[in-house]
This record gives C-alpha cells, structure tokens and sequence, in this order.
C-alpha cells in the first residue's frame, strides 16, 4: 500500500459531552462536514451536531425501509406463486389467491429482513468490521475513547481543513489537547 | 457535569395552573357540542320515519363507546405509567387524571342507553324466543342464541353488571385522583413511599381493569348481534381503548405544551417517546384485529362468518377499507417517521388521524348489527345521527375534560422523574 501524504486529522479531546457537542456544532455551523465524534458511550446529540439529522446522513433509514420491502414483497409473491401456479389445491374450498393466509408470513419476513438490512446497513455505512482505523495513532484516544474522554476529529480530507486554521478552531473551545493524527 | 457554558438544569415555572387557553377550548368544544346536537335534533324533527328514535339511540351509544374509552382508557393508561414508571409518563398524569375524572358524565350517558336497552338490543327486546319465531320476528339461530344466553343477556343482568362497572371503575379513579392530590403537597413520605403505593393499586387495578372492560363490551357492543362470539374481542376494545386514550391525551398535552408551564419543560425526548408508544399502539391493534379476522375467515363457520359478511358486503367494504387505511395504514406509515414524531404539527396531526379512525371503527362496529342495514350500506338522512350525536357527546365530554383540567396544576411534583425532565436535552450523562 503505497504511503498517503500528510496527516488523517486533528483530534481534540474534551472532558464532558457538553463541550463536545458545542464544539461539534460549531464545527458543522462553520462548514466542516469531514468529522467524526468519539465517545465512550452513545451520545445521540454528538451525532445530531454533526448533521445526523440531514436528508443525505439517512441511509440506515432508507436500507431498513426497502429491505422491509423487498422483504415483504418477496414472501408474499413466493406465497402466491406456490399457491396458484405451482402446487394449485383446492384447500376447504378456499380461491387459490388466498391472501389473508398469507399475511403472517409475508408480515414475518418484512420484519426479519427489515431487521437484517438495519443491523448489516448500519455496519456497511460506518465501513466496519475495520481492523485499521488511523484515529488509534493519537496516543491520548487509545487511553480515553472507552473510558472518560470525549473526542472530536476533525479530517483533512474536508476541503476547509488546515492544520494551523483548524488547530486554532479546535483550541478556541479550550479542549483538554489537540493532536495530529497520523495515517 | 460542567455549566460553564450555560447548559444549566432548567427551573420549574412557579405557577403550574392550567394555562388560561384552556378556558377558550372549552368554550369551544361547547359550541361544537350545541351545534351538532341542533343538527341531531333538526335530523330528528325534520325527518321523522319509524327508525327515527332508533338512530338516535344508535348515534349515542356511538358516542358513549367513544367518550367511554376515553375516560376509562384514561384510567387505564394512568395505571400503566404509574405500574411502568417512566419520564415519558409524568408530563401525560395530569391530563391522565383529568380525562379520567370525567367518569360521571360517561355513566350520565350509560343511563339512556340502559333505560332504552329493549329498543338498541334484540335479546332484551324478544322477550319469548320462541313466539317471535313463530311470528317470523327472528330466525332459528336467533332464536336459540338469545333463549340458551338468557341467564347472562337480560335486563336486570344488564344494570346490574353496568352498574357494578361503573363502580369499580370510580373507586379506582377516586382513589388514584385523590392520591396523586396528597402526593403533591406530601412532605413527610419519601417518594419511593408514594411510588409504591401507586404500583400496588394500579397492578391490582389493571387486572380488573381488564376484567371489568372484557365484560363491558360484551354487553354494551357484542351483544348487539346475540348469535356471534369472539374470544379476542374484549382484548381488541381493551387495545382500541388504549389507542384511543393515548392519540386523546398526547393532543392535550401538544395543545397544552403551546403555553406556560408545559412550554419550558416539555421536551422533545418526551414527545418522541409518546410518538413511539402510538405506534406500538397502531401495530398491537392491527395485530389482534387482524388475528380475529384470520381465525373466523379460515375456519368459515356459519355462526362467526356472517358477522364480518354483514360489515364487508353490500357495500361495507368502503366502510371497513377506509378504517383500515385510517386505522392503521396512514398512522402507520407516518409514525415510521422519526421527524413527524419529533414535530409537534405533525404528530398532533396523527393523533387527529387515529382518533377520526377510532370514530370509524366504533360506527362500523355497532351500525351494521342492526337489520335494516347490515349487507346493505345506503344514505340516509337518519344514517346522519352517527355523526351528529357522537359529534355533540364528544364536545360536552371534552368541555366537561377541560373544566376537570383546571382543577389541579398540570404538572405532578414529588415526583424523582421531575428532576430529569427538567435536565437539558443533550445532558444524559
């Protein structure tokens, strides 16, 4: 893998979440768009700060709907399909196109691939299972992300980012340190 | 927890009475109710055929099921959030308490339906089966169903257990009211003392509350058609009742939440959580609604199937797909929404949706019972009492509903969830 230029980001390390998610608003207010937040517990407002919220940020959303869709389509149709054109039998009577009967099931699959879709989106989008993330060179993170420490990093791949002008916005919320991280 | 930044803990307004806009929505629901009750009485006078009075009474045990749920699903929601414990309960208490409190006015309403019970039911009409037989008045099937329930469907049986309901249901109601009183001024007791206390009366309370209610809409709406039973259908008034209930008090505490005190301490975590317990609601309905149908529909007996076939043919399909969109497939698709449960228009606007349906349902529960309309769903001028009376009842309820909301502050204290409401949203930690 050949060597990237440069750093990956500058990461500050607060004490509380209060003064993450202020200093992760600021961060959103003033363009930055390429960051992430790190804390040791889930903190919805960090993710609402860093625009969790915009139309663009909900593809779990989206992956869990269409999969409850294809979900229930999919079990419905196999239903339908079975009863009508493959195995077609007279059950009490009943039309071949029984569609009450096959509610439950079509209702079960729409939930579990709802479900599925949900779970396996939401790992796909966040890039994980990741067995590398550069975050981990910051020697304060590897001490603090799980304990007591709240993290704001802040990417170089966002094109506002600038190592002297955006250390100097991450120190005016006085954090406890801002780091260079290395790829 | 820093407050350097000005992230303090909010204060609990010093004055917790009802906001003076109360006063004006009930003027309001009073006009509503005057309005549609001159319409009901001009329907009345001005169409007068033999079902005239029969329609009447219809439309108000419409519109007793209707206000009915609302207090004693009232009742039983208080229970559960007293039995759960919970943030999301302690800003809906208050208007909890108040829709319950409106009891008297809903057993004033069961007595029409009591003293005319021989011209709504067909068992307390028939007073021997088997002359009316032979009259031609009801068929064999009839017949036997009302001779063989006797011992349970008759007229005395009828007050009497309606009476015993209505009982049972103020002794819980005045108890929980009067504790929640003396809970708000207590210094003495702790509040795991108040919470303890609470829990007791309320597991033991839902229980008979699901007792009681089961036998309730046995003998105010399922007995309508003497031949028919479901085991499930008091579980599904109990549901109903709950979404009901639920769409009522969340449009109360939006309303209220436009004003002082509500509107500083009323968050959006809250609403999002009532939004959430509305779905679960929208799902466990359709669920026990749908599991009826299926059950009655694979086993196609003659004695269960034709009463869904007098509420889906001759043009009650419209009725029940209507209900069925209003009922679960608009609040459904909403309430998916993390947004529109965040928004209080929007939500509000759900409730609206709900409670409409809840409307529908219960017409479409009770009007096809009765022979000159079941298979055969037509206009009529008299048809318009299903709207007019329950439209009149339901405003004098929720005139009645405010006037209790003045009552008493709408914000319970000494209470430990009052402390974390008043926190900052952003401040779990």
């Amino acid at each position: 893998m050949p060597m990237r230029e440069g750093i990956y980001g500058l990461i500050a390390e607060f004490d509380t979440p209060t003064e993450l998610v202020q200093a992760a608003k600021a961060a959103y207010a003033s363009g930055y768009r390429r960051m992430d937040c790190y804390t040791p517990y889930p903190l919805e407002e960090a993710a609402e700060a860093i625009g969790f919220d915009e139309p663009t940020e909900k593809g779990v959303a989206r992956i869990c709907l269409l999969g409850g869709l294809i979900g229930g389509c999919a079990m419905f149709s196999l239903e339908s399909w079975v009863s009508i054109w493959a195995y077609p039998l007279n059950i009490a009577g009943r039309p071949l196109f029984s569609w009450p009967a096959f509610i439950v099931p079509a209702y079960e699959w729409t939930i579990l691939f709802a479900g599925l879709s949900a779970a396996y989106g939401m790992l796909a989008l966040n890039r994980l299972p990741a067995p590398y993330h550069p975050v981990f060179n910051a020697p304060n993170f590897r001490d603090g992300a799980t304990t007591d420490k709240f993290f704001l990093c802040l990417e170089a791949a966002d094109p506002k980012f600038s190592v002297s002008e955006s250390r100097a916005f991450l120190e005016s919320f006085r954090p406890v340190s801002v780091v260079e991280v290395d790829h | 927890m820093s407050n350097e930044h000005g992230h303090h803990a909010k204060h609990l307004p010093a004055d917790l009475s009802a906001p003076a806009s109360v006063a004006r929505w009930r003027n309001r629901a009073l006009l509503v109710a005057l309005v549609f009750a001159l319409l009901a009485a001009a329907d009345f006078y001005l169409h007068p055929s033999d079902l005239s009075l029969d329609y009447v009474l219809r439309g108000w045990l419409m519109g007793l099921i209707v206000c009915f749920s609302f207090a004693v699903g009232g009742m039983a929601l208080l229970m559960v959030q007293h039995v759960s414990g919970g943030k999301w309960g302690l800003l809906i208490r208050r208007p909890l308490e108040a829709m319950s409190r409106t009891l008297p006015l809903v057993f004033l309403m069961f007595l029409p339906v009591a003293i005319c019970v021989k011209r709504l039911y067909l068992w307390a009409r028939i007073s021997n089966p088997e002359e009316a037989l032979h009259a031609g008045i009801i068929n064999a099937i009839q017949a036997h169903a009302i001779a063989y329930k006797r011992p349970f469907l008759n007229i005395e049986g009828f007050w009497i257990r309606g009476i015993a309901y209505f009982a049972i249901w103020g002794t819980f109601i005045f108890i929980l009211n009067r504790w929640s009183r003396q809970r708000d001024t207590d210094t003495q007791h702790g509040n795991w003392y108040w919470q303890k206390r609470f829990e007791n009366l309320s597991g033991a309370g839902l229980l008979i509350y699901s007792i009681t209610l089961t036998g309730a809409s046995i003998d105010w709406v399922m007995s309508l058609d003497p031949t028919w039973y479901s085991s499930v259908y008091g579980l599904l008034f109990l549901v109903a009742q709950g979404y009901a209930a639920l769409a009522m008090v969340i449009l109360i505490t939006l309303a209220l939440s436009q004003d002082e005190p509500l509107k500083s301490i009323f968050r959006t975590t809250e609403q999002h959580d009532l939004g959430k317990l509305c779905f679960a609601f929208v799902m466990l309905n359709i669920y026990i609604a749908f599991s009826q149908y299926l059950i009655i529909w694979s086993g196609n007996l003659p004695e269960e199937i034709r009463w869904y076939m007098d509420r889906i043919t001759g043009g009650w399909g419209y009725v029940i797909g209507l209900d069925f969109a209003f009922h679960w497939l608009l609040p459904f698709t909403l309430l998916l929404s993390r947004d529109i449960k965040r928004n209080k228009r929007r939500l509000a606007a759900v409730c609206c949706i709900m409670l409409f349906a809840r409307f529908l349902d219960t017409f479409w529960l009770i009007a096809p019972n009765f022979a000159d309309i079941h298979h055969n769903f037509h206009f009529s001028a008299e048809l318009l009492q299903y709207i007019f009376v329950p439209a009149a009842m339901t405003g004098l309820w929720v005139a009645y509903m405010t006037h209790q909301l003045r009552q008493r502050p709408v914000v319970a204290i000494n209470d430990p969830h009052l402390s974390e409401i008043l926190e900052p949203e952003h401040a779990h930690a």
